[in-house]
């Protein structure tokens, strides 16, 4: 198990619990679900924010042996902060991902690198955008 | 690594003291203020920043001036409230020797502020910030984070967090006042209610 790292110096207002080994045959697919967690009280945007300024929050894979199908992310949660209405994020929830392997591989191990972006506000103040590494240890079958 | 000069070091340590108390509670729900009498107020870093059109602006060229000067992002929606309402204390105050400076800590830059401010049809002027002028004023991690700054150059208040528009307006028109009293001969020099005490709301 891995734990993610902080890249960017910041108050961690968002966390990404342990992730667990992935285990995938060759040409086969498999879904890696990332549990992220929020602290109370503060929000993230969404993946699909409404206004044009505001940074979503995004997952790329960006390293690694596995071709990435798909990242889905669950329903926002609409938000007022005064006059404006925006899409978060808050407390815990999921991001899936769905991996494909090449034909090629072989047994034995491997290591995906993502890097989870938000950026992090309460009603009263917003947090830099910050920048977590996911690593997801890949076990080829 | 590059030394720290006696008087660097001096505007370091007092710019500190009164921001480090407000930013180590800032992960906190709770907007944070503090405001300082006369005479404990310190020194406003100088510093120099491009403003849209490119020009170099130094801090103290607003000697003289009562300033607000706010640090803010496009992306900050806490800012996004509070903006329309520096666009009113500039044309409400500007006459009377007030300025509202907005340094942006957006690290997209011009690409994310230009159309911004063209959007919010921003009055006041905008200046790009980095990591070194906000180190300056104690990191500024959380937005928005404001100064009010006298007309002496020295740092009158803070606020951390969206503050209350009418408690913005009574120490800008109070240190705009505290001008006139010392102009017009008086030796008692007008130190604003909300500036005295110097506690953290």
């Amino acid at each position: 198990m891995c734990l993610p790292l902080s890249l960017a110096a910041q108050q961690n207002k968002l966390t990404v619990e342990p992730v667990k080994e992935l285990t995938i045959k060759p040409g086969g697919t498999a879904v890696e679900t990332l549990r992220v967690v929020v602290e109370p009280s503060f929000h993230v945007n969404s993946d699909k924010p409404k206004d044009e300024f505001v940074i979503p929050l995004k997952l790329t894979w960006i390293r690694g042996p596995l071709e990435t199908e798909y990242t889905h992310y669950p329903a926002a949660e609409e938000i007022k902060v005064g006059d404006q209405m925006l899409t978060v994020f808050t407390g815990a929830f999921n991001i899936e991902t769905e991996f494909k392997a090449p034909e090629s591989s072989t047994p034995g191990t491997s290591m995906m690198t993502g890097k989870l972006r938000y950026q992090a506000c309460n009603n009263q103040m917003c947090f830099r955008p910050a920048t977590l590494e996911i690593r997801l240890p890949v076990l080829f079958q | 690594m590059t030394r720290l000069t006696g008087r660097r070091f001096s505007v370091l340590i007092a710019v500190a003291a009164v921001i480090i108390p407000l930013c180590s509670c800032s992960g906190s729900s709770a907007t944070r203020a503090a405001s300082h009498p006369a005479k404990e107020r310190k020194s406003a870093p100088d510093f120099t920043l491009r403003d849209a059109n490119g020009s170099l602006v130094k801090l103290s060229d607003y000697r003289g001036k009562v300033v607000l000067l706010n640090f803010w992002a496009t992306w900050c929606g806490p800012c996004t409230l509070e903006i329309p309402w520096f666009i009113d204390f500039e044309q409400q105050f500007k006459s009377k020797g007030f300025e509202v400076v907005g340094v942006s800590m957006d690290e997209e830059g011009w690409t994310a502020v230009k159309p911004y401010i063209a959007q919010h049809k921003m009055n006041y002027r905008v200046l790009l910030g980095d990591d070194s002028v906000g180190e300056l004023y104690g990191g500024v991690d959380s937005l928005p984070t404001s100064f009010i700054i006298d007309r002496d150059g020295k740092i009158a208040s803070v606020h951390v967090g969206l503050a209350e528009k009418n408690e913005y307006i009574d120490e800008i028109e109070n240190l705009l006042g505290a001008k006139q009293a010392r102009s017009s001969g008086s030796s008692v020099r007008h130190v604003p209610a909300a500036l005295v005490g110097g506690a953290a709301k």
